[in-house]
């Protein structure tokens, strides 16, 4: 029975948002209980298929017991679980955070807004799973198509950026989806595993060199590369509160996450015999984002386009690690991602808890209101801490795998837009906490605002991941090693 | 916007009796499928069809297009049908959607994976319908404010 474990995984949340204009039909209130528990079990069961994995090794799952390159397959391997584990998590602490004041915000869309939710966490689900590069292509579109609907979903200018937004991340797809059908016409599969045996021969092909370009262009977009990030910023900042965290921490995580899968499972790209020119690619890029990411938070004064532009940045600096070409690298890069992941969602929980209930959207208004409680200075001090990578959070911890992987690489260029990004992501922060904590004393003396308890939770559980995560980084990072050296490395 | 009734006798006796024979020809198509040209999605499309054709000939309020209403509020109904056939598969033992072990007792594998694929076209055809009828709904059919139907 545990071989079936990824596909519940996948239906629990799946079944969950199918099943919710008929769970609201009568009474929209129960849809937020009923999202919740779907996302919990979901946990469960991808912590449970997680167990199976580390024991047991890889789940390869064929769909409808058609053997793989004829039928669809999902590879649950190590990183996949991981991943899984982490996606349902936060987005469990996502919904979790906002108590039931979205139900009020959002009225009449409550029930559409909890199963488009859902939907968009199967879909994301299903690229992490999926083991053919058409079925990334569905669960992309998925995913993105819910995102649109996501972002929109408070009316107003939101509209705007979601239009925006729904525009470009169409044309990534079309660019990946013209990428996959080069590969296809080249090699008449698109199994990843059947597509990895044929494709060395081909590499020089030019069909396999164009959908290779268009897939990254495609997937560039999806991840928010710079300069393919234009979608982003606009629409992480008229997103409404309780969904930012959840697209910040998951989607272009899980974009980059596709492109890594395809570059060392597809193309073998870290094998010495496929010269590849796209991994030196890459690491180029990643450094000119991070760079270039950091500097345009610091000149940004709203808070959640600050922090989308720091976002930026991280990917860039996940796209370094990948782009050493060595193992340390490559497992350095996915530890960033997850870790990423978390301090994003941490961050823009409280940005979002700011703005709702202090009113303070800009970094002048952070000056005017008065001192936060505890609990939210606290995880935006270790979210800060982890963002700019200090020790004992896990943000630290992935720099230094990165950072290491250069070395071993003598490539001093990457280590050096490391660095830097390190010192700009420390200046756009020093800049928001101080006048968060001078803003305390100089603020007019206002009535007390509460924290709610699923607030308290949500902070505290990500922050202790954060810190978690850093002080067990070495099991975290043997694990993926070891699952990154079956590729070749 | 459709607000009322089509104007014409002529359209409106044409529309009745020809409404039942989409239908009719619509599961035609659905069952069909299973030998040849057809299936769940061409069937769903000519039965989402004919609702549409149903609301634009005697209007969004008439009795008889009532099903049409309450069949847009149960969207998921045809994934859900989808998701059990998958379910059973799983209970039988075999991988999601693996008709050959569809949970029915007293069938042997083959009738099996013929119910089994006709189960799931079944769901497919629901789904097409419902989402036609309920594009047409949130395009033109817009009731009060428009917040009704997002």
């Amino acid at each position: 029975m545990s071989d079936h474990l990824p596909i519940f995984v996948f239906v629990s949340p799946f079944l969950a948002a199918i099943c919710m204009p008929l769970i609201g039909l009568n009474n929209p209130g129960r849809c937020r209980p009923v999202a919740l528990t779907a996302l919990g079990t979901m946990f469960l069961l991808s912590v449970a298929t997680l167990w199976r994995i580390l024991g047991h090794g890889e789940i390869r799952y064929a769909f409808s017991g058609w053997a793989p390159p004829a039928g669809i397959e999902w590879v649950a391997d190590e990183i996949a679980a991981i991943m899984v584990v982490v996606l349902s998590a936060l987005a469990f602490l996502c919904l979790l955070h906002t108590g039931r004041e979205t139900d009020t915000e959002l009225g009449s869309r409550t029930v559409p807004y909890h199963a488009i939710l859902l939907t968009l966490v199967s879909g994301l689900t299903g690229i992490v799973f999926a083991g053919d590069l058409f079925n990334i292509f569905v669960f992309l579109e998925i995913a993105a198509l819910s995102g649109y609907a996501l972002v929109g979903v408070s009316g107003g200018r939101a509209l705007v950026s979601a239009f925006r937004y729904l525009i470009m991340g169409s044309l990534g797809a079309s660019f990946y989806l013209l990428g996959v059908s080069y590969f296809y016409m080249a090699t008449g599969t698109l199994n990843m595993a059947d597509l990895a045996q044929r494709i060395p021969d081909l590499l020089h092909s030019k069909a396999v060199i164009g959908g290779l370009s268009f897939m990254f262009i495609g997937l560039g977009i999806k991840m928010a590369l710079m300069p393919l990030h234009g979608w982003l910023p606009d629409a992480y900042t008229e997103a409404p509160d309780s969904v930012s965290p959840l697209l910040a921490s998951l989607v272009t995580k899980i974009a980059t996450l596709a492109w890594i899968r395809i570059l060392y499972r597809v193309l073998a790209a870290g094998s010495s015999d496929t010269s590849l020119e796209i991994i030196g690619l890459l690491w180029v890029v990643g450094s000119l984002a991070a760079v270039a990411g950091s500097l345009l938070a610091l000149t940004q004064q709203d808070l959640k386009r600050r922090f989308a532009y720091g976002g930026l940045a991280h990917i860039g600096l996940v796209l370094v690690g990948v782009g050493q070409g060595n193992q340390t690298g490559l497992a350095g890069g996915l530890f960033y991602l997850i870790n990423d992941a978390v301090m994003q969602c941490l961050l823009f929980i409280l940005v979002g808890v700011i703005a709702r209930r202090y009113g303070a959207r800009t970094l002048d208004d952070l000056g005017r209101i008065q001192l936060p409680p505890p609990w939210i200075i606290t995880g935006f001090v270790v979210a800060a801490i982890s963002m700019i990578g200090l020790p004992p959070t896990g943000g630290f911890f992935g720099k230094w795998y990165i950072v290491l992987s250069a070395i071993e690489k003598e490539n001093y260029v990457a280590v050096a837009a490391v660095l830097v990004t390190t010192l700009l992501t420390m200046a756009y922060f020093m800049q928001v906490l101080e006048r968060m904590l001078r803003g305390g004393q100089t603020g007019p003396s206002a009535q007390k605002i509460e924290t709610p308890l699923q607030l308290r939770l949500s902070t505290g559980v990500l922050s202790a991941a954060i810190i978690g995560l850093g002080l067990w980084s070495d099991r975290v990072v043997q694990v993926l090693l070891q699952a990154t050296s079956q590729l070749g490395l | 916007m459709i607000e009322s009734r089509h104007d014409s006798v002529i359209v409106r006796h044409l529309g009745g009796g020809l409404i039942p024979l989409v239908q009719i020809f619509a599961l035609y198509i659905l069952f069909f499928g299973q030998h040849g040209p057809g299936g769940g999605f061409v069937g769903g499309v000519m039965m989402g069809t004919s609702f549409i054709l149903g609301i634009l000939v005697f209007g969004p309020t008439d009795r008889s297009t009532v099903v049409a209403k309450r069949v847009a509020e149960a969207d998921g109904v045809g994934l859900i049908i989808f998701a059990a056939v998958g379910g059973l598969c799983l209970i039988g033992g075999g991988q999601f959607l693996n008709y050959a072990e569809l949970e029915i007792p007293g069938l042997a594998a083959p009738s099996r994976r013929y119910l089994g694929i006709l189960l799931t076209q079944i769901g497919v055809a629901v789904d097409i319908a419902v989402t036609a009828v309920s594009i047409v709904f949130s395009l033109s059919v817009v009731s009060g404010n428009g917040d009704s139907h997002v």
